[in-house]
């Protein structure tokens, strides 16, 4: 792997807060690590530790009050939002805790959605094949269950094969059982496409599929660990 | 690719189909209508404008009391001014010179000399020199009179206004029809000739026989004449062999100076030069006229007419005549009148349309604007996931784009068939217009296709791409307000649900905003369809009440054939006198009616010790112009430059017209008449012992409301439309802001059904702060609604001549107010369906 490579995400120092005065709270107080290309990639920590934030900001769609992110080598704070707009366009895919399907399109459609931003998308009846939702291709999200729902907002987000994908808490909503079928088609795509994941997550037994770990608590990363003997999402278990 | 979010228009339409199909339908009528206004109004003007050419509309016309000699006519036809003075000096010293002539001779006689004789030469001698010098003091004298005189009455020298007269001679007779009871009509009646002012007939043939006569359409009409009927005209019996409508009575004025048309009781016809001589009655010795120098522009017309103007009064002057009525085209009623109403309501149906889009426009971009706060999630997703700020603007503005568009387009094809009938028809039921050929109007196509459109582009862009404006995360977090408030405001210890109540009423705060305008704009419309009716109706029931005395009688000359003074036993019939003037206010001249009254009339009370230059006026007079006792008013000769000022003792509650009063010994000195003189009588019963030769005019009731009864026949019909297109408006504005207020409560709805409350708890809680703010909504619309009007009816009543006062009374302000209220409680009963739909699951579903 090369120097570039495994710099491919850089965080720098990057600090948040919210609020003012007496009630303003550091939410990021100073956070360096570095990922690599294809590498999956998982945040770890509590509730407030910061983690959605730093997603956010990798995402392009909140700012850091100091600090920076570089990803292959270009500076998000130095793009205008147009340039924002055309980096996230281009370059990531979003999954969510609550998957915000588009209600009246159905699955193929919904899929469409990310598709249309890539100018060489994924082969999409593939990709339905892939996630196991080409029977359900002309459903509407509100006759799928909650994982077909979040398999769909995968599939919305990496059918434009991005280079990163970010998800946060794609688990978070489901049950046990379809919750290792979701982490198992993120591991299939890490696998079959090469995309570098970053996961937001607050289950510690999802660190066990990772390639490498960030553990966050207050604000700063605690454990910064690479995951040399990771295993399989179907043998995770909580 | 195809952007995907496309595949969501057709199913947003289908899903929510109600909706739209309401805004189109409504949309698509009202721009039919407009439409087919455009199209019509265009139509009507261009065959209008052709017909001038077409039928030979005159430039202008001018009427003299005895028919013109041929050298008047040839002088009025040059278009100079006679030197009036030259014309008065030259009388006058013939006059003086005849005088002393006389004098001279006598004293000459008193000297012992005589003409004859052997006196003869001295006597001449003496004769010559003494005329000589009688002559020199004559001219000298006369010159210094007549500088005194005309200083400042003569007009100005202008250059010469060459012109070609026409004679389009006419009589003036009372016209009686079958079936017309008791009303009787004023026909004005044409003698054939085919130089000027021709006409388009609408059914029938010209009239070939002195029995037969053409008359106007419009009238026949109204007063239900038709083809092969007979009417008595001055007496004599006619068979109506057409209807027509001639060029230069498109609208049916009586006189330049009147209120307002009236094709009810007054009528235009054609007779054969036989069939005219048939006529008993006086003719009126009118006289058409065109330009040799065309004008222009009516800028230039107006500088013609006033030169010319000069040119008829000096050389009635110097010729003996009398001038009695000059009307150049440019200000004839009887022929501008339709083609400016015509503009009038194009401008105003477009203004109408504006407002009308930019109200559903705002309706619009607050629904999308709801449904972006619903769609909060996905929009943070998909800007998070790269979509821009541009394509989601353009996919939320898509439908009401397509909507608007697809109205307009059907709207328009409506307006040039369908719609454009309806508007032609009104048209003709108010004004004797030629036939017309539809014709394609651009103007229509832009108006009510590519402004609306852009409106509700424009609207919704701004108001949609200020919503879009915020962050993805902003929209990930469902954090849509752009300010915080800092504290939740807290209510005082009411009961709960009056809590629960007054925070959905807190909370749908700028929808009840937008209702509010739209209530306002509504209760305008409204104000103008109820209380236009309401002011005529009023003015047609009190006009017994506004009037002085029932009938005033003017004669054409105060003595009958043989010189006896024409009297009438009617008792109490008094004499009075009138004379017409002009007021010279700023928007138009206004003609005012000036009575000479008895010192001791019984039906108009003015106080016996009033100066000579003293008057009382109308409560209509110091109504529309603000006059009050202590002001002095000028008031202007119609078609000389004099003037006369009054000075107002007192106003007098007389509405029935702008009038002025005076001691008829007064009136006589100010208008030069002999001592004693009158012209008719004022009386309370009928003067039906006046042979009707010699009645130049009666004045009734029907006179008084004839500009009421007009307007009423014209419009009348059209407000009721317009009461139910504000009904309609109003079901449509607030069906879609109340389904804003229950959508974004969905959820909350659905709460409370699971926590159990009943349905009635639950309309009690969505539905009653809709009906307390409809209430109080209703008022504050009616007061702005009726405050605008009136400010409306001042200006429109300054362009018309007359005065009578908006009048809207409690009766009409319950009638607005119900008619919008049954309007809420469609909605409502729409409402509480709806609320009732709301399914239990709602709350418990995930946010997409």
């Amino acid at each position: 792997m090369s120097e570039e490579e495994r710099k491919f995400l850089q965080i720098v120092n990057l600090k948040k807060g919210f609020g003012s005065g007496d009630s303003r709270q550091e939410v990021l107080k100073g956070m360096n690590f570095e990922v690599a290309k294809g590498e999956f990639c998982v945040l770890l920590g509590p509730s407030g530790s910061g983690k959605s934030t730093l997603l956010n900001i990798i995402g392009g769609i909140d700012n850091p009050d100091s600090g920076y992110i570089s990803i292959n080598g270009d500076k998000l704070e130095e793009m205008d939002e147009k340039t924002l707009t055309q980096y996230r366009r281009k370059h990531l895919g979003y999954v969510f805790q609550l998957y915000n399907l588009i209600p009246n399109l159905n699955v193929k459609e919904n899929v469409e959605v990310g598709a249309y931003l890539s100018d060489n998308p994924l082969d999409i009846d593939e990709l339905l094949h892939t996630l196991g939702l080409y029977e359900h291709r002309h459903k509407l999200p509100n006759q799928l269950s909650g994982g077909q729902q979040q398999r769909t907002s995968i599939g919305r987000a990496i059918v434009k094969n991005p280079d990163i994908l970010l998800c946060d808490e794609p688990t978070g909503a489901l049950d046990y059982n379809t919750s290792k079928e979701i982490l198992k088609l993120i591991e299939d795509v890490n696998k079959k496409y090469g995309n570098t994941i970053i996961m937001v997550t607050h289950n510690d037994t999802i660190k066990l599929m990772a390639d490498h770990v960030i553990k966050l608590r207050d604000g700063v990363v605690r454990h910064n660990i690479v995951n040399e003997t990771k295993v399989s999402a179907v043998d995770l278990d909580w | 690719m195809k952007n995907p979010l496309k595949k969501r228009v057709p199913r947003e339409l289908k899903g929510e189909w109600h909706k739209y199909v309401t805004v189109f339908v409504f949309l698509t009528l009202i721009i039919g209508f407009i439409s087919g206004m455009y199209v019509a109004n265009h139509s009507m003007l261009v065959s209008n404008a052709e017909g001038k050419t077409k039928y030979n509309l005159e430039d202008g016309h001018f009427r003299v009391k005895s028919e013109l000699s041929e050298e008047m006519r040839k002088a009025i036809e040059a278009g100079e001014q006679a030197d009036v003075r030259a014309y008065y000096r030259d009388k006058a010293i013939a006059e003086a010179t005849d005088k002393a002539v006389e004098e001279i001779e006598k004293s000459l006689k008193d000297n012992g000399l005589e003409p004859e004789g052997p006196t003869a030469d001295l006597y001449k001698e003496n004769y010559d020199k003494a005329l000589e010098e009688a002559k020199a003091k004559i001219e000298e004298e006369v010159d210094k009179e007549l500088d005194k005189e005309l200083e400042g009455k003569l007009p100005d020298p202008a250059d010469p206004v060459p012109v070609t007269i026409y004679e389009n001679y006419y009589k003036e007779v009372s016209e009686v029809w079958e079936g017309g009871g008791d009303t009787r009509g004023d026909v004005r009646v044409f003698k054939a000739q085919d130089k000027v002012n021709g006409y388009c007939i609408h059914k029938g043939e010209a009239p070939k026989s002195a029995d037969e006569i053409a008359i106007d359409r419009m009238h026949a009409d109204n007063a239900g004449i038709k083809v092969g009927d007979t009417i008595k005209v001055g007496g004599t019996q006619f068979k109506v062999c057409a209807l027509i409508a001639f060029v230069n009575y498109s609208t049916l004025y009586k006189k330049n100076t009147d209120t307002m048309f009236d094709a009810i009781t007054f009528d235009v016809a054609l007779v054969t030069e036989e069939g005219f001589d048939r006529i008993d009655n006086d003719i009126y010795y009118n006289y058409a006229w065109f330009y040799k120098n065309a004008p222009a522009d009516d800028k230039e017309e107006k500088k013609l007419s006033e030169a010319f103007v000069n040119v008829i009064g000096t050389q009635a002057i110097v010729y003996e005549n009398e001038a009695k009525e000059f009307v150049p085209g440019y200000i004839n009623h009887a022929v501008t009148f339709a083609p400016d109403d015509f503009g009038k309501d194009k401008a105003m149906g477009g203004v109408i349309l504006d407002i009308l889009v930019v109200v559903l426009a705002f309706i619009f971009a607050m629904t999308i604007s709801n449904t972006i706060t619903k769609e909060a999630s996905v929009i943070g997703t998909l800007r998070a996931s790269g979509y821009t700020r541009g394509e989601l603007l353009v996919h939320y503005m898509t439908v009401p784009v397509c909507v608007t568009l697809a109205a307009a387009i059907l709207g328009n094809i409506l307006g040039y068939t369908l719609f454009k009938e309806v508007v032609i028809a009104m048209y003709y039921n108010s004004y004797s217009l030629p036939t017309y050929k539809t014709i394609m109007n651009f103007e229509a196509l832009w108006k009510t296709t590519l402004i609306p459109v852009a409106l509700m582009f424009v609207i919704n862009l701004i108001i949609i791409a200020r919503k879009l404006t915020l962050s993805p995360l902003k929209f990930l977090r469902h954090d849509l307000k752009r300010s915080k408030r800092k504290k939740a405001i807290r209510l005082p210890k009411w009961k709960f649900m009056t809590r629960f109540k007054t925070r959905v009423l807190m909370q749908n705060f700028p929808n009840y905003l937008t209702l509010l305008l739209g209530v306002c704009f509504v209760m305008i419309m409204m104000a103008m369809a109820v209380g236009m009716p309401s002011t005529l109706k009023y003015y047609q029931e009190h006009v017994g009440e506004m009037m002085f005395v029932k009938e005033q009688v003017v004669l054409k000359s105060t003595e009958d054939a043989d010189g006896n003074e024409i009297t009438t036993a009617v008792k109490g019939a008094e004499r009075f006198s009138m004379y017409s003037l002009l007021y010279r206010a700023k928007k138009m001249d206004e003609s005012i009616a000036v009575y000479g009254i008895e010192p001791d009339s019984k039906y108009m009370k003015i106080p016996a010790d009033m100066a000579e230059n003293e008057v009382v006026i109308s409560d209509a007079f110091s109504g529309k112009y603000g006059f009050k006792a202590g002001d002095t008013i000028t008031l202007w000769e119609e078609y000389e430059n004099k003037s006369y000022d009054f000075k107002v003792r007192d106003v007098v509650s007389y509405s029935g017209a702008i009038a002025v009063f005076m001691h008829n010994d007064s009136f006589n000195e100010v208008f030069d008449y002999d001592e004693g003189s009158f012209m008719g009588y004022l009386s309370q019963s009928p003067i039906d012992d006046i042979d009707e030769k010699y009645i130049l005019t009666t004045i009734g009731e029907k006179d008084i409301t004839k500009m009421a009864d007009q307007l009423d026949h014209s419009m009348g019909s059209f407000m009721l439309y317009f009461q139910y297109l504000c009904i309609i408006l109003s079901v449509v504005l607030i069906y879609l802001l109340t389904k804003i207020i229950i959508e974004k409560n969905e959820n909350a709805i659905s709460m409370t059904k699971i926590l159990g409350y009943n349905n009635r708890e639950i309309n009690s809680l969505y539905i009653l702060p809709t009906l307390f703010v409809m209430i109080i909504e209703e008022v504050i619309g009616i007061f702005v609604g009726y405050l605008i009007m009136l400010v409306v009816w001042k200006s429109y009543m300054a362009k018309l001549g007359g005065w009578f006062e908006f009048n809207m009374g409690i009766k009409e302000f319950v009638r607005m107010f119900v008619m919008i209220f049954v309007a809420y409680i469609i909605v409502m009963l729409i409402d509480t369906r709806r609320i009732k739909k709301v399914p239990m699951d709602e709350a418990l579903k995930n946010v997409e």
